[in-house]
């Protein structure tokens, strides 16, 4: 009997042991390589996935914590109304350049509008404080969640 | 400018879609049950002779991969030859590969290298570039008549800086797949230059052309620190596949990326200036760059900091010397700005102190230098070109209130917060130093037109987040008067696009961009719809240059330079020498941006690493040649809450030649953020300060009294 | 491997005595060095130790009580929120919990100061019944604690007593994801003119928190006035008590600093010099 939880809306079973990393059994055995290993000790954030809705970082999870909780990947996510209003306001913003933290950053910014739909500069700043971003500088991504608060407004 | 503000409007990124929804995939995202992986054993010493190497016995399937497979020559080809694929005899370095486990579990693979013994014969290590006996490249530049400047000066003033290590934290860890298939080759990766990975990879092979090709994956960041380093991996990784008859992925943990692959050089440069009436009349340069462990690319790292050594200024007599040394640590390599940041910000300092000590503000005292248009640089050659410094430093005090803060910080009571604001001037020089492009790289690129309207353009230049696979189909679409969303990059595969050269040295849109403008506007002429049309373009060099020669390092050593002036303003918390950077300004010419918004970005991105560079970045080595801080817990770069509002503006200064006016623009932003940065910690703590990075550390230390 | 989920204290610490299992509330420390073959017990969503409560003048925190959560929560004090906003990142903070930045026994947790300078006390909890132990007690040195094989962190019970009146202060290397370098945190309680309480607590200084109950004390019973003229008493003893470790961050710097800082913590309350 493996590990069960909800992924990305319906439940699954892993066959992995239960102290398996979030991060190599969404990877893995789910083929969902959306989040990116970048240092493997919750240091970056590009492995960011949601936990009930709040950003976790995937490779600190051991997934026999699961069981009764809902993870959703930037697979899951992208399929959202509020995954179109982020999308577009990076877009607008020009928030994208490597790529490699932007799923982590999306989900970051999705974890923070649900708890905070209209962030100041500074709560935006904290709420993507565990996503690093080594291309953009940051203000690009800044602006881009502040589109997105504004432009999907009602959505959060 | 009607044609300026067109190619100047952004639009969105062709690569958008796929990155922000996850479908983008990056190497190790690429799985197949086929792969095996790969990890390397590398050197525990710093130095020394291997004298046996023991290993279990393998289950099956798993094998071990060393210098005895490699049937070419066992020599990465970078520059130089003298960076082994797989240690022979010697380990020069901790982390040096000495082989390759390949399997198909990972932990297994994990179990076996743990239980590998390697025997070595420990030789003395050397890991201070000041007292190192080997010194791989030395140079010298001279102009003018220095003992004369120097006995006629009314004021020497000598003063030495030091830069430190800074590793690049792609987000994305250096990985590679190698594949062998019906005796073929094929190397894909993370990776900056197909091409250099494909003469490398041929190298050690010993295969021919046909038996190979390189092909870059969407690469997640890079920054220089994949320019070199895919050879390496990619030799191994391809000598592994040839062995095994199955595919091998070697994808990097970040400690392993940290620990062992390539760093910005630090280094330690004296100045000493002859003043005379209050101005320069010279500067006796000496400047020492750590190479590590082997060549790689310290000759070109040393020559790009050797020639700009003197700064934006017009510095009439001249002497630089310097060398890269060999230390038995990591072999440093080419980070954004490329040896430029540290003697930009060695002079950038001294010119400071130099104002300070004859009581001049600094700004004008650097304005008074700065050189023109028809002045000399410092290989004599010429600044051909419109220098928009003082354009720059106009722009620079408008947006950020430079003047006004400096003077009243200059007046602040000593309370708990103090704070200060710095001012630097810093160019880059665009491309290949000298006559690289023309007798070096001699930049191939092809644009096809097709039956059916659209455009594949065919370059070997890679997009890594700077935006490539948007601003080149950009240009190609605006000369051929066509929608953009006709025109096509292709994926940078050394099968399919000839060799326009490597993704550095800010080239790719001056020198290849100028190279597809040509052959699109001969594609304008010759294609007719409904057919296919095929034309291939060569690099030309340009024929005002004066000829350059490294031997005395003598005549133009770039096309042309792109110039920047950045301000930084910081607040230090006395009690504890916490520093805040309250603001990041950077004014810049890069000619015209090719798409104003991939420019910012281009331009933000580089300002923060600089001040990441300046601020808290740094590579501890223990007196055993080991990296001690190799996690991202440990060797920290600046998040959202580090980074301020960050202020980015061009000077619009169109480029002659460039494509639809543009030059380098990659590099640039990184290179002035360091002097302005420890200039502005200068006035916040009340000390003159001589090192990058200025930490919370020394600013305390400096605030109280010490040494910083 | 088995690890498991227990859905009741009962059962998790029935299971701690039984098996030999490590047990796991957010694992944001305890996945950086995570074994595959590790035998978890899983305590994230255990009832009785999600717990935010005041009793009797005491704030009551469940083991397993993220760090998100307290920030939340309107009946934990500001001096605790202030420790704990800026911890790490928001990932960590929505999965670290206040028992696990406790047991990983590191000098350097950021909620172990704040409870430590207000003398709380942990419950420790086994299936033959609990413990309170005062936090000065619970950490032996070196990362260990003194938490039996069979025992499980339940509860802190944290005094509000003397909260209002706080100075905290932390040395990170960044603005966030930022491990303390050096980290103070002071108490102190003036009533009718006559200092009632003063508390003081360093952290990754020593191999534990610090605390010098005793050289606090002599700041306890006096007057402002009469504090001002032992305050270079108090400042020498605690001089000499500090004697940072060295580490990434040399001795001499975090010496300095906390120097700075209680010299700081002192003249805000109006003892100067």
């Amino acid at each position: 009997m493996g590990v069960q939880f909800k992924l990305n809306g319906r439940m699954v079973e892993s066959a992995s042991s239960p102290a398996s990393r979030l991060l190599d059994v969404v990877r893995n055995e789910f083929g969902l390589t959306g989040a990116k290993c970048g240092c493997k000790e919750g240091e970056c954030g590009a492995c960011s996935v949601l936990l009930d809705g709040l950003l976790v970082n995937s490779c600190m999870v051991a997934i026999g914590t699961l069981p009764g909780h809902e993870v959703t990947t930037i697979e899951g996510f992208r399929e959202t109304a509020r995954f179109q209003a982020i999308d577009e306001a990076f877009a607008k913003a020009n928030a994208v350049q490597c790529g490699f933290c932007t799923p982590g950053m999306v989900l970051a910014a999705e974890s923070l509008l649900n708890q905070n739909p209209h962030p100041t500069e500074a709560e935006i700043r904290d709420g993507i404080s565990g996503n690093l971003c080594r291309c953009t500088g940051y203000n690009a991504i800044i602006e881009g969640i502040k589109r997105a608060a504004k432009e999907g407004e009602g959505l959060w | 400018m009607e044609a300026f503000e067109a190619i100047k409007r952004p639009m969105k990124r062709r690569d958008h879609d796929g990155k922000v929804s996850g479908r983008t995939r990056y190497t190790d995202d690429i799985q197949s049950p086929d792969f095996l992986c790969g990890k390397i054993l590398r050197s525990a010493i710093a130095h020394g002779r291997i004298v046996e190497i023991s290993a279990p016995e393998l289950p099956d399937g798993y094998l071990i991969v060393d210098h005895r497979d490699v049937k070419g020559d066992n020599e990465v080809h970078i520059v130089l030859d003298d960076t082994p694929v797989f240690a022979e005899d010697t380990v020069e370095f901790v982390g040096d590969p000495i082989l390759m486990v390949v399997g198909p579990d990972e932990r297994e693979v994990d179990r076996i290298l743990k239980e590998i013994r390697v025997r070595y014969e420990e030789l003395p290590a050397e890991l201070d570039p000041l007292t190192a006996t080997t010194h791989f490249f030395e140079y010298k530049i001279e102009k003018g008549d220095i003992e004369k400047a120097f006995r006629e000066a009314d004021r020497v003033l000598e003063e030495t800086f030091t830069t430190g290590h800074q590793e690049h934290v792609h987000l994305e860890t250096n990985a590679m797949i190698g594949e062998w298939a019906d005796g073929k080759v094929t190397v894909r990766g993370s990776l900056q230059c197909p091409y250099y990975v494909f003469r490398a990879v041929r190298k050690a092979l010993g295969c021919r052309d046909s038996d190979l090709n390189v092909i870059q994956e969407p690469t997640g960041g890079a920054f220089g620190g994949k320019e070199d380093y895919p050879s390496i991996l990619g030799c191994q990784v391809a000598v592994a596949a040839v062995k095994a008859k199955r595919p091998v992925k070697a994808v990097f943990s970040r400690q392993e990326d940290i620990a062992y692959t390539p760093k910005r050089h630090p280094s330690v440069c004296r100045y000493a200036l002859a003043i005379k009436d209050n101005r320069v009349t010279a500067m006796d340069i000496d400047v020492t760059y750590d190479a590590g462990a082997y060549t790689t690319l310290s000759a070109v790292v040393l020559q790009r900091g050797s020639i700009g050594a003197d700064g934006v200024y017009n510095i009439p007599n001249l002497r630089v010397q310097s060398r890269a040394a060999k230390t038995n640590s990591v072999p440093n390599g080419a980070f954004r700005g490329f040896g430029g940041p540290q003697t930009f910000f060695a002079v950038e300092m001294m010119m400071e102190h130099a104002a300070k000590a004859l009581g001049e503000e600094p700004l004008d005292f650097k304005l008074r230098h700065a050189a023109k248009q028809g002045d000399e640089t410092s290989t004599q050659g010429l600044y051909h070109f419109h220098v928009p410094t003082p354009e720059i430093a106009a722009r620079l005090e408008e947006l950020s209130h430079y003047r006004e803060k400096r003077e009243a910080y200059a007046h602040q009571p000593k309370g708990r917060y103090r704070r200060g604001i710095g001012f630097s001037l810093v160019f880059h020089g665009c491309a290949f130093t000298g006559n690289g492009e023309r007798d070096l790289i001699k930049s191939v690129a092809r644009i096809r037109g097709n039956a059916d309207g659209t455009v594949d353009v065919f370059t070997a230049n890679t997009e890594m987040g700077q935006g490539l696979e948007t601003t080149f189909p950009k240009l190609v679409a605006a000369r051929l008067g066509i929608p953009v969303e006709r025109v096509r990059l292709a994926q940078p595969d050394t099968d399919l696009v000839p060799d326009s050269g490597p993704t550095v040295a800010s080239r790719s849109m001056m020198i290849v961009g100028l190279i597809l403008r040509r052959a699109a506007d001969k594609l304008k002429m010759q294609w007719k719809p409904g057919e296919t049309v095929t034309v291939e373009e060569h690099y030309q060099h340009p024929d005002y240059m004066i000829p350059f020669s490294l031997d005395d390092f003598k005549g133009d050593a770039y096309p042309d330079y792109s110039w920047s002036g950045n301000v930084v303003e910081v607040e230090v918390d006395a009690l504890t020498g916490e520093a805040r950077t309250l603001g990041c300004w950077g004014v810049y010419d890069i000619g015209v941006p090719i798409d104003e918004a991939v420019c910012h970005g281009q331009m933000q991105g580089g300002m923060l690493q600089g001040l990441g560079y300046a601020s808290m970045e740094q590579i501890g080595y223990n007196e055993r040649g080991v990296i001690r801080n190799d996690h991202l817990s440990d060797y920290i770069i600046p998040t959202s809450a580090d980074a301020p509002p960050l202020v980015s503006d061009f000077v619009l200064n169109p480029a002659e030649f460039g494509p639809m006016g543009a030059k380098g623009a990659g590099e640039l932003p990184h290179v002035g953020v360091a002097p302005a940065y420890v200039l502005a910690m200068e006035q916040a703590v009340g000390r003159p300060l001589y090192k990058a990075p200025c930490t919370t550390e020394d600013a305390l230390n400096a605030l109280e009294g010490g040494e910083a | 491997m088995v690890s498991y989920k227990p859905e009741t204290l009962k059962e998790a610490l029935e299971i701690r005595a039984r098996e030999n299992v490590t047990p796991y509330a957010g694992g944001t420390d305890l996945m950086i060095e995570a074994e595959p073959e590790a035998r978890y017990l899983f305590l994230a969503d255990v009832p009785e130790l999600k717990a935010i409560e005041k009793v009797d003048g005491n704030l009551e925190i469940g083991a397993a009580v993220t760090f998100t959560q307290g920030l939340l929560s309107p009946l934990v004090p500001e001096l605790l929120k202030e420790a704990v906003r800026f911890i790490a990142a928001p990932a960590i903070r929505n999965a670290g919990t206040f028992g696990g930045n406790i047991c990983n026994g590191s000098p350097k947790a950021d909620s172990a100061l704040i409870f430590s300078v207000t003398d709380s006390e942990l419950v420790l909890s086994s299936i033959g019944g609990e413990r309170r132990v005062p936090i000065g007690e619970f950490y032996l040195g070196r990362g260990k604690t003194c938490l039996g094989e069979n025992e499980l962190l339940t509860k802190i019970v944290m005094p509000l007593r003397n909260v209002q009146n706080y100075y905290y202060h932390k040395v990170g290397a960044r603005g966030a994801l930022a491990i303390a370098r050096v980290s103070f945190a002071g108490l102190m309680r003036v009533e009718g003119g006559i200092i009632r309480h003063a508390a003081t607590a360093y952290g990754a200084v020593a191999g534990t928190i610090l605390r010098r109950p005793d050289i606090d004390g002599i700041l306890i019973g006096r007057t402002i006035e009469e504090a001002k003229k032992i305050r270079g008493d108090y400042l020498g003893a605690m001089d000499e008590a500090i004697q940072p470790i060295r580490g990434r961050i040399s001795a001499e710097y975090r010496k300095k600093v906390l120097m700075n800082l209680i010299a700081d913590f002192l003249n805000r309350n109006g003892i100067t010099g």
